[in-house]
């Protein structure tokens, strides 16, 4: 995140979105896009430019599940516990991730290249247990599975990073 | 040239099924038929529990509980003479009838002219023609019930809200689904999302709205990206703006993007998230209907109510009147999901049993287990054990079982789930869930979970059965919202109907589907013990040791009961207690 | 150009008129484009190309049946229209092998909804 630029990101959404009544939640979804969370610094900044109390911005941020606060991983495991994919072992996945990764929910490995989160339903109940890592989804998931598919980023991660 | 399928049953009729397959393959080439009869086998014609199937085409003639003489009848008649054989032919059917979903699948959801092809549009043409009375009049006729849970009528709804005094008036499509097992809105919008804009104009022509939002789940990005589609193609071609269809009807849409809060399905919540603040549900009266969104009367219907409501204008209401039942009119889409073999959505006619639905469509319960219960409307619902399964749906009827019919959720349950698990997943996602706004929702809930806890942990005492009841009766009548309202209804459906499942962790300390895992202990059979190794080698705590002579046993101090071990055995010597 | 409501029936007759004789539909919807409904796409589209057939291959949402994802339906002149599942590359191959120029069904893949 480049702070220089955070003025001037911040006014391009609030402006995009300024004849549109109601428009807080819109505004945080954009940002959100843009970061990959709402870091404090652009919350302040919706706070000044929007003229808004701070507290107003952040009772919205923290109410609903879907805004983070804290920046993502560079992979984001999601965990589906939707009533199907719970009944067909997704606790158990929770746990072997757990167990591999030494995270707990909503918290990112000390390297900064995975973060866990469990979602509530990503609607494709058919192929319960579901993950999701970044964008790929992995179906019918196996808790003998879990290893392969963090491998497969790990490696990844130790090319790249 | 003619086409056999055989139904691929991988079950116990393995064996047979090949056996037929091999020896109708042979009498075809006796006859000398194999270039004109293809045979294969098919995953799936449909056919459940009825032995051996198979299904000829073109004529489409299924044949059930097959043995090999009938062969040369088949061959005989249906495949040389195109005549179908009686007795062995399958009978009284149970399918799907498809209205929200008619064009899921079919079309083209990003192209206007496929819609429009497949009649789309022309309920928006005839609903200008009749005017607001009488659209509500049609809506009446139809006697279509809201499908977000509550069942209020639809016409009734929108029949206030036209009442009302206002200069300004909206209409909201709730497409927020938030039961967790849920996802029929999803496919709509995503697969037919024309169908929901077009039953949004008709309501707002009905109310006399000016505008409409779209309030969608940020986690479908794929239904906000086609409704948004939806939505500019309407513009640009004159469906949506200024004097559509050449009337004086104007009409503007917008999407809103949810952001995770189940209570945001309550309407007061859902209006207050759009207006951009949190989720918090306020008291009624006033009914949005009267004073909604920013104060003005406003109508919220569910995706799937307003998909119905294009059919409706473009087939009339009375058509749409006789299908179901009497009260619980037209169809209901399901996500049936859980332990069942066809997992999907499926839509049905209401008045149509549990049992056909899970059976006969879905195929039956997955791996061939024992079914244990039906659950449906999510964690505003109940479960539905198996005695009841010859019920009619509809909403009156499941709610007298103590269940809902909700969004439409529908998850199978087998022996291996535990009620007791099951109730404390459903509140611990409404506990999550819960604004903390009002008392009874907020502590009530919290407490209900504690003991549930409890229970699972074999670390109840009887009295505390009496407690979850007492709570969860408060909670219903005391709590704000329909959150709060409903949230014990999970937890009293399975006191209801899997008492002795309680009362065996209360009091014998078992968890009887062996899902508990406190409650649940492993121990390998010496005698059925190979010595492969695997549970040893899969445990994560180190608990089992042993060597291919000596067999393998169990540390019961070192065991966490994750029961990997008892997954993971291939000679059933890992018992679970 | 604003629509009127003889358009809208001009629309219906025109697109009708225009249908294809023969099309592949693939189910693309979340749950598809999950199980994999994006390689599969390609793969058809693809041979159509290189086949140089007269054959539309287009997107669709879900048919519902979402254990069995992805979903493509195939119809073509001289074979029965028929709905497969758990469509992978190779049977995404095989359905333009077999049943789009054999005319012969797949084995083992075909779902009835």
């Amino acid at each position: 995140m480049i702070i220089e630029t955070l003025s001037a990101d911040v006014k391009s959404v609030v402006d995009r979105w300024k004849d549109r009544r109601g428009n807080l939640i819109t505004i945080l979804h954009d940002i959100q896009d843009r970061y990959g969370y709402v870091p404090r610094e652009a919350a302040l900044e919706v706070s000044r430019q929007m003229d808004a109390p701070l507290a107003r911005i952040y009772e919205v941020l923290t109410f609903y599940n879907y805004f983070k606060l804290q920046p993502p991983g560079k992979f984001n495991i999601s965990v589906c516990l939707g009533t199907a994919c719970y009944l067909k072992g997704a606790p158990a996945l929770i746990d072997e991730i757990r167990g591999i990764l030494h995270v707990e929910e909503g918290q990112t490995t000390k390297d900064g290249f995975f973060h866990l989160q469990i979602v509530r339903c990503l609607g494709c109940c058919g192929l319960a247990p579901v993950i999701t890592v970044g964008d790929k989804v992995y179906s019918a998931v196996k808790r003998s599975d879990v290893m392969d598919i963090i491998a497969e980023y790990s490696k990844d991660s130790v090319k790249n990073g | 040239m003619k086409r056999v399928l055989i139904q691929d049953t991988n079950g116990k009729l393995k064996k047979e099924t090949r056996e037929f397959l091999v020896s109708l393959n042979s009498q075809l080439r006796d006859r000398g038929l194999s270039s004109e009869v293809q045979t294969l086998m098919a995953a799936d014609i449909g056919v459940y529990n009825r032995g051996i199937a198979l299904k000829v085409l073109p004529e489409g003639f299924t044949y059930v509980n097959l043995e090999q003489k009938h062969i040369p009848e088949i061959i005989e008649k249906t495949l040389l003479k195109g005549e179908q054989v009686a007795g062995i032919a399958r009978e009284g059917s149970v399918g799907q009838m498809r209205i929200v979903l008619r064009n899921c699948g079919v079309i083209d959801p990003e192209s206007l002219e496929d819609y429009i092809a497949h009649d789309g549009y022309q309920g928006l043409a005839r609903a200008l023609e009749l005017g607001p009375e009488k659209v509500v009049e049609e809506m009446k006729k139809s006697g279509l019930r809201g499908r977000g849970g509550a069942g209020f009528p639809t016409w009734m709804k929108w029949n206030i809200t036209r009442g009302v005094q206002g200069n300004e008036k909206y209409i909201i499509c709730n497409g927020d689904e938030g039961d967790p097992g849920a996802y029929m809105d999803r496919s709509v919008l995503e697969g037919d999302p024309h169908s929901v804009i077009e039953g949004m104009m008709i309501g707002a022509i009905a109310i006399g709205a000016t505008k409409g939002f779209f309030y969608i789940r940020a986690e479908y990005p794929l239904a906000v990206e086609r409704i948004q589609k939806g939505i500019d193609i309407c513009y640009s071609r004159g469906l949506l703006g200024k004097n559509i269809l050449g009337s004086s009807f104007s009409f503007d849409i917008e999407i809103r993007l949810g952001a995770g809060a189940f209570v945001c399905g309550e309407e007061t919540a859902l209006i207050a998230s759009v207006e951009g603040l949190r989720g918090y549900p306020r008291p009624r009266p006033p009914f949005p209907s009267v004073k909604g969104l920013w104060g003005n009367p406003t109508v919220i219907n569910n995706v799937e109510t307003l998909a119905n409501v294009s059919y409706i204008l473009c087939k009339g209401g009375e058509a749409f009147g006789k299908i179901g039942v009497e009260g619980s009119t037209g169809t209901k889409v399901f996500a049936l999901t859980g332990k069942v073999r066809n997992s999907g959505l499926v839509e049905v006619p209401m008045g149509i049993s549990l049992r056909d639905i899970v059976f006969e469509i879905g195929g039956g319960v997955l791996d061939n287990r024992a079914i244990k219960a039906i659950q449906t409307g999510g964690p505003s619902g109940g479960v539905i054990p198996e005695q009841f399964f010859d019920t009619p749906v509809g909403y009156e009827s499941l709610q007298k079982l103590g269940s809902i019919m909700g969004s439409g959720g529908m998850i199978v349950l087998d022996e291996n789930d535990c009620a007791v698990d099951i109730s404390k997943f459903y509140l611990g996602f409404c506990v999550d869930e819960s604004c903390g706004k009002c008392a009874p929702c907020r502590v009530g809930g919290t407490q209900m979970l504690a003991i549930l806890k409890k229970i699972s942990h074999g670390k109840a005492e009887e009295e505390d059965l009496a407690r979850l009841s007492q709570i969860a009766q408060a909670m219903q009548k005391a709590s704000l919202c329909g959150l709060g309202q409903t949230a014990p209804n999970p937890v009293l459906s399975t006191l209801k109907y899997f008492m002795s499942e309680y009362r065996a962790h209360v009091i014998d300390h078992k968890c009887p589907a062996g899902k508990c895992s406190s409650l649940v202990s492993y121990r390998i059979t010496r005698e059925k013990c190979t010595g492969c190794g695997m549970c040893a080698r899969v445990c994560p705590a180190d608990a089992i040791s042993g060597s291919r002579q000596d067999k393998y046993t169990i540390d019961a101090v070192k065991c966490i009961s994750c029961g990997q071990c008892f997954d993971v055995c291939k000679f059933t010597a890992v018992s679970r207690q | 150009m604003a629509m009127t409501k003889e358009d809208l029936l001009a629309i219906k007759n025109k697109t009708l008129a225009g249908q294809p004789k023969n099309w592949i539909r693939v189910g693309y919807s979340t749950c598809g484009i999950a199980a994999g409904a994006k390689e599969v796409l390609e793969v058809l589209s693809g041979e159509v190309k290189a086949r140089g057939l007269e054959l539309q291959v287009k997107k669709c949402g879900c048919l519902g049946l979402c254990s069995a994802e992805p979903l493509v339906e195939v119809s073509v002149e001289g074979a029965p229209r028929v709905i497969y599942g758990k469509v992978n590359k190779d049977v995404a191959h095989k359905i333009m092998d077999e049943h789009v120029c054999q005319k012969r069904l797949v084995e083992g893949h075909i779902y009835e909804i």
